[in-house]
């Protein structure tokens, strides 16, 4: 017998889907209401602009007292973003508090979009290459926005 | 339908107090003012094109005063101010001497019409000045040195032209005629917002009254009114999931058309007959309540619909008088706005969404908030009360201190057992000092008196996740605290 949903994720689950954040979206598997297929949409005026960005979320057994588990499954090129997908995000490791949600930690990730940061790197060479030449990285970005993070049709 | 014909009718058989039908805008009548104005233009050679060329002249920058450019213009002279009469005024720039208008293109009868005008205009503000009186404009002498294709690169000095406002005598009748029905319906408006308002604070008092043995605690009237109190919560729960007069949602906000309350408040009506909500409530004063509580909503809506059609009735007339006369009557609207300012129009142009327009809107707007603060609060909804980390009822409600979130007791243990010190909705260092002391006994009554059920139960989830944690998952699956 596999334990019964805690509340708080069954509250949180129908919130995603009853008032849903633009530009994010998130939806549970059918055979484990744990897993999640995320849809993150490209900040506009960001150089991932346009592009559709899909993720896993996986919500531990301790959730919410330890965060939920994200990476990309998109590639991406971004400084606090590595190779497997993994996010480097305060609030998915230090800064996690067991009153932030879903909802908040995808806003989280969006804004990070909008704004590497390539002082706390998780990528060191794309970290290197947005500090030497920041004009070039922004190109890689939002060519491989357009190669890997294209909607489905 | 035409909308003179279906405003008359909805005047006509609704059932609207005398005293609401006398300040109706008078819909009819105005239609025949811009008739008149039509007429008098058309005397005075001014038809519609030469008034919207006029227009033109002065274009975007009737906004900006200062720069202005044209040498005519239809509208009223200064907008800043809020004038206590609103009158368009024909303003033309004319020679300061003959009184003849500047502007080459018009025709010679509107030239002459103009001057003989202009002429009467300058004459009467020159007694006026004699008599000591100011003048009533501070446009009259204007230094324009930006000049039209017409003027051929003349500079105009101040000193030979002269701005004259030449006023209409038939379209100040109109605007006589619409200003004070809008006093009248601001003053009703505040009237029967106030009337409502008292019918409000009645009405949280006689929900008070109906959830109030539960307050008193475990008497022998409580199992009486706590299957009341349950009923009430259940009853307005179904009516702030789907407000009827204003929306709050992220998607859309603002008051909701006169149509749409409607059709939502007979919705509400059919759930609650379908649950039979009204039948099951146990005390005759808690029917008596709740058929309160839903005349208070007929009476809330029957004012919208009337503010609502005069709304209308006046933006129709304003449009109508726009498309006839060229006069900008819209700036009458924006004098309109800053004058009252909980006239809200509904230009529909910032959102797709309708919204009642008028004064309706800020009825809708301010009496929905009155009854969510004043009636609905009342009976507190589990919601209000869940614990920030596990979306359950924050039993039994502990605070931090650090802020004035409340958390149940389960998950400020969670937390130490897991060294998690802060707070994990402000954040400070507060969690590890939390002991019996911080148990919130006051937000305890509370909740053991508004939600007997929700804690009972919350109670015995608490007692199996304490054996859990002190005797592990073993003790209590096996055992009979499992039913
Ligand atoms: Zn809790
Ligand atoms: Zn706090």
């Amino acid at each position: 017998m596999t334990a019964p949903l805690p509340k708080r994720i069954i509250k949180e689950t129908e919130r995603l889907q009853t008032e849903p954040v633009p530009g994010i979206s998130a939806q549970p598997h059918d055979d484990n209401a744990r897993y999640f297929d995320v849809m993150v949409q490209g900040p506009d005026g960001s150089c991932y602009e346009g592009g559709v960005f899909s993720l896993e979320l996986f919500l531990p057994d301790d959730y919410p007292m330890t965060p939920p588990r994200i990476r990309f499954l998109t590639r991406i090129y971004h400084p606090n973003i590595d190779r497997l997908g993994r996010i480097c995000l305060d609030v998915l490791k230090n800064n996690w508090s067991p009153a932030l949600q879903i909802r908040t930690i995808l806003l989280s990730i969006q804004a990070l979009l909008g704004a590497p940061n390539p002082e706390d790197p998780l990528n060191e060479a794309v970290a290197k290459q947005w500090k030497e030449n920041q004009g070039e990285a922004i190109k890689t970005a939002r060519e491989w926005t357009k190669l890997y993070a294209q909607p489905k049709q | 339908m035409k909308f003179g014909q279906e405003y008359q009718r909805v005047l006509a058989t609704q059932d609207f107090p005398e005293q609401w039908r006398e300040s109706a805008i008078e819909y009819k009548h105005l239609k025949k003012c811009i008739k008149k104005i039509h007429q008098e233009l058309q005397s005075l050679g001014l038809d519609a094109d030469t008034l919207r060329q006029m227009s033109e002249w002065v274009g975007e920058s009737q906004a900006e005063q200062n720069d202005s450019k044209g040498y005519y213009s239809a509208a009223t002279p200064s907008l800043a101010s809020v004038p206590e009469e609103f009158t368009p005024q024909l303003r033309v720039l004319v020679d300061k001497r003959t009184g003849m208008p500047l502007d080459a293109t018009l025709a010679p009868d509107t030239k002459s019409a103009l001057q003989k005008l202009a002429k009467h205009e300058m004459m009467s503000a020159g007694r006026r000045d004699y008599l000591g009186a100011s003048t009533p404009s501070n446009h009259a002498v204007r230094k324009s040195s930006v000049v039209g294709d017409t003027m051929e690169g003349t500079i105009m000095e101040a000193e030979d032209a002269r701005w004259v406002q030449v006023p209409l005598a038939s379209a100040k009748d109109f605007f006589d005629l619409l200003e004070p029905k809008l006093q009248d319906l601001e003053i009703l408006r505040t009237a029967e917002t106030e009337k409502l308002e008292e019918d409000i604070l009645d009405l949280g008092d006689a929900v008070e009254n109906v959830v109030q043995p539960v307050r008193e605690g475990y008497e022998a009237t409580r199992k009486l009114s706590y299957r009341d109190l349950y009923f009430w919560r259940e009853m307005f729960r179904l009516y702030t999931e789907n407000p009827i007069f204003y929306s709050g949602t992220e998607s859309r906000r603002g008051a909701l058309t006169f149509n749409e309350a409607k059709s939502r408040l007979q919705a509400y009506d059919a759930q609650l007959r379908e649950i039979g909500l009204l039948e099951k409530m146990k005390t005759p004063q808690a029917k008596r309540a709740a058929q309160q509580f839903l005349d208070l909503n007929v009476n809330i809506l029957r004012i919208m619909h009337f503010q609502e059609m005069n709304a209308r009735a006046m933006t129709k007339i304003l449009k109508k008088f726009d498309k006839r006369t060229h006069l900008e009557g819209q700036l009458f609207l924006k004098n309109l706005r800053t004058k009252y300012p909980a006239l809200l129009t509904n230009s529909g142009k910032q959102s797709q969404m309708q919204s009642a327009g008028g004064f309706a809107n800020s009825i809708a707007r301010d009496l929905s908030a009155e009854i969510a603060t004043k009636v609905l609060a009342i009976v507190p909804q589990p919601e209000d009360w869940d614990c920030p980390v596990c979306y359950s009822m924050a039993w039994r409600p502990v605070s931090l201190g650090c802020c004035r979130s409340v958390f149940c007791i389960r998950c400020i243990i969670k937390l130490q057992d897991e060294g998690m010190k802060r707070c994990p909705v402000c954040n400070q260092e507060s969690v590890m000092k939390a002991d019996g002391r911080n148990i919130d006994f006051e937000a305890m009554d509370f909740l053991q008196k508004y939600f007997p059920m929700e804690t009972k139960k919350r109670q015995k989830e608490n007692e199996k996740a304490a054996l859990v944690r002190d005797y592990g998952e073993g003790f209590v699956k096996s055992g009979c605290a499992m039913q």
